[in-house]
């Protein structure tokens, strides 16, 4: 009896050890996203439970590099996040799958169109990566800094500051007992913090980091437009408005010598933490006469071409993206959730909730990156420009510099076919 | 030259040099094998690799384009670009700055440690804790220090009587000797350790002798413990000025470059034009460029520290 029960037990498992998959998925590497993560990989295993199917989900640091080497060396998970706006250059080398098959139409209408931008590859009109998630760049308040300078808090993106408004506004906190500098810019950030932070100012002014359809620079990134706002920013380093790169990162929300910052909603928690009841989200100003804009994306989930399993990676990007999906991610990390549905359902984000500007900034004055293959070199150009500019370089010789860079950089691709046509 | 008959005497005779049996000659490349293996994959190969595809337009990601041989096109690019040439003087600068300023450093230490101190062995051990710890930490905890207004450095100043603060690292002026500074602090325990090796082979009897002599303590320094250190000091001068040639993780973290590019180091232009710009063709020239500066001059150091 024993022995025949054994027996069974072994054929059993040989059986679903015949049928059992697991997949790998790569996913960044984040303090808030940790616990999302574990959640949602006991959540798709236990509703695949049936099917044999498993998902072994692996946080990787600096994830980025991880993916580029995956694809030289040809090891690479069956899902991964990238960047949203690496995407371009992934799909052109033709290393992503791509992913419409995977969503139902029902998931697809009720997806924000910036986040569908994101993915969607222009010279097949794919999609190759989908991000449960939006990002939004807007202004962090001290509420107390702000009534002591009598300045004026605008509350929805109708009645957002005016580049003026906003300048006289650091004008005032700059006399405000207790502010070393009215406005934190988060210099300490690098990389893509500089062209995902400082292109809305470009774009509200008609200028753009390349022309989205003759995909040339210059001409665009170094038009007059984009010189005149510039300006603006240089002149806020040069009155000393600006926390400098060096004076660290807590400077809004820890020793409060800032009186607003300008960076997104990854900051929340921190900003809550610090500032308690005296935080106000102040949409992104009208940069340039009535025209605002506000950075979007973020990581997104894709399928390298190389995975053998792709039915099941797809099956479980589906998974992760389902609206109860979407809206933990959000509550999880306190970003914007990527599907309509789901912000409804989100407290934070919904109608009334603290977070609703942010939610209205991803569906209305959002401006998805560039999605073109030269994206890394164009987001590089940028970065170094905006750098070099907050530190007093020549406006118009470093976007110039930029534009070449791109150019070049296109050219030296053969314009990076299709997209020369 | 003396030496050399009798080196010949002990290793065999003629004779027996010729009868290195096949055997013989098996084993001494197993025994070779392992190390010429790794020296072969990890500097032999990327160096010629770098070579060839620095005559390409090789990108990062693979591509659907075919990379193309472009002939000296990356090299003409590198020497036209300012940027380079910025990348190029500040390194110079960087190394012109910190190797006296380590090397005296770690002398002073070493000659400190090899006196007669009490705790002598709590100070050589706690002097290491800097060779132990990662640059990545120790770039992170200088941070602190150099923060604005109210950092440690600036604090300093505050109580000599400084007004406002120095941004040291966002200020052209400030941004290089500070990271010389850090560096120097970072790195002298290796100098050191040789130093205190060389000092103690210097014999004793030199030091008896100068004392009879009736030598004090600096001109004990100057005419025996300098002499003495002679081959000392050579090889921690070459390889000091090595070391400054990488400098990378530092300025990676602390100014990335800026501001204004006056901290941007070879390699990390290297680094920046090859993985961050996907452009590995361009920074294969940039690399094998690198190699030749930084060989010219190993080699040139080494000319003139055997003409003196």
């Amino acid at each position: 009896m024993k022995k025949l029960s054994i027996a069974l037990l072994t054929a059993t498992l040989a059986l679903s050890a015949a049928h059992a998959k697991q997949i790998t998925v790569w996913v960044i590497d984040g303090d808030s996203e940790r616990p999302y993560f574990l959640q949602l990989q006991d959540a798709f295993n236990k509703a695949n439970e049936k099917k044999g199917l498993t998902a072994k989900i692996v946080p990787v640091p600096s994830i980025n590099d991880a993916i580029q080497s995956g694809f030289l060396s040809g090891k690479l998970p069956d899902v991964f996040m990238l960047d949203g706006p690496n995407m371009a250059n992934y799909a052109w080398s033709g290393q992503l799958a791509p992913l419409d098959s995977y969503f139902s139409k029902g998931t697809l209408s009720d997806i924000l169109p910036a986040i569908k931008d994101q993915g969607t590859y222009s010279p097949d009109g794919k999609l190759y990566a989908m991000s449960p998630y939006d990002s939004s760049v807007l202004l962090w308040g001290n509420k107390k800094y702000l009534q002591e300078a009598g300045v004026r808090i605008p509350k929805n993106l109708k009645d957002a500051w005016t580049l003026k408004e906003f300048e006289d506004a650091l004008q005032k906190l700059s006399k405000v007992k207790g502010v070393t500098w009215p406005l934190d810019l988060k210099l300490n950030y690098t990389g893509e913090w500089l062209s995902y932070g400082f292109s809305p100012f470009l774009q509200a002014c008609g200028a753009d980091l390349i022309n989205r359809k003759t995909w040339k620079a210059t001409g665009t990134i170094n038009s007059d437009a984009a010189v005149d706002i510039l300006e603006h920013l240089q002149s806020w380093a040069k009155n000393k408005w600006v926390v400098p790169a060096s004076a660290g990162d807590n400077r809004f929300y820890g020793d409060k010598t800032a009186a607003l910052v300008w960076v997104g909603n990854w900051m929340w928690r921190a900003h809550k933490e610090g500032l308690k009841d005296d935080l106000v989200l102040i949409p992104a100003p009208k940069f340039c006469g009535n025209k605002q804009v506000s950075p979007n994306g973020g990581w997104s989930y894709a399928i390298p071409k190389v995975s053998p399993n792709k039915a099941e990676a797809g099956a479980f990007i589906d998974f992760a993206m389902s609206s109860k999906q979407v809206a933990l991610y959000s509550d999880t990390t306190g970003y914007v959730p990527a599907r309509k549905s789901a912000i409804r359902l989100s407290k934070l984000y919904g109608k009334g909730g603290e977070g609703a500007i942010m939610a209205e900034q991803s569906a209305k004055i959002a401006v998805v990156r560039p999605v073109h293959p030269a994206y890394p070199v164009i987001s590089k150009s940028f970065g170094d420009a905006v750098l070099n500019i907050l530190n007093g370089a020549n406006i118009k010789s470093e976007l110039d510099k930029a534009a070449k860079a791109i150019d070049q950089d296109i050219a030296a691709n053969k314009g990076y076919p299709p997209f020369n046509k | 030259m003396q030496n050399q008959p009798k080196l010949a005497s002990q290793t065999g005779t003629k004779t027996r040099r010729s009868s290195h049996t096949t055997q013989e000659w098996l084993d001494e490349l197993l025994l070779i094998a392992p190390a010429s293996i790794l020296l072969f994959t990890f500097l032999i190969l990327p160096f010629f690799m770098a070579g060839y595809l620095s005559f390409t337009d090789e990108r990062l990601v693979p591509r659907p384009i075919p990379t193309e041989f472009v002939g000296l096109q990356n090299y003409i690019a590198v020497m036209k670009d300012p940027e380079f040439w910025q990348a190029f003087r500040n390194t110079a600068w960087f190394a012109l700055l910190v190797v006296p300023f380590q090397c005296a450093i770690s002398l002073a230490c070493a000659l400190l440690l090899n006196s007669e101190l009490p705790f002598r062995s709590l100070f050589r051990s706690v002097s290491l804790l800097p060779l132990v710890t990662p640059m990545t930490v120790i770039a992170v905890i200088w941070a602190a220090l150099y923060r604005i207004p109210d950092g440690f450095m600036n604090n300093i100043l505050h109580l000599f009587g400084m007004e406002g603060y120095i941004d040291w690292l966002g200020d052209s002026k400030f941004a290089m000797p500070a990271i010389v500074l850090l560096s120097a602090w970072a790195t002298f325990p290796f100098q050191m350790l040789i130093f205190l090796a060389g000092l103690q082979d210097i014999p004793m009897e030199r030091y008896e002798a100068a004392k009879i002599d009736g030598a004090g303590p600096w001109q004990m320094f100057r005419y025996v413990t300098l002499p003495g250190l002679r081959n000392t000091n050579i090889f921690i001068l070459i390889i000091t000025t090595l070391q400054a040639f990488k400098l990378f993780t530092q300025v990676d973290i602390l100014t990335h470059g800026g501001p204004l590019g006056s901290t941007n180091t070879l390699v990390r232009y290297m680094v920046q034009e090859g993985y961050t710009a996907q452009q590995v063709g361009y920074a294969s020239a940039v690399a094998v460029v690198f190699v030749i500066l930084v060989g010219a001059f190993a080699i040139l150091q080494r000319v003139l520290l055997k003409n003196e």
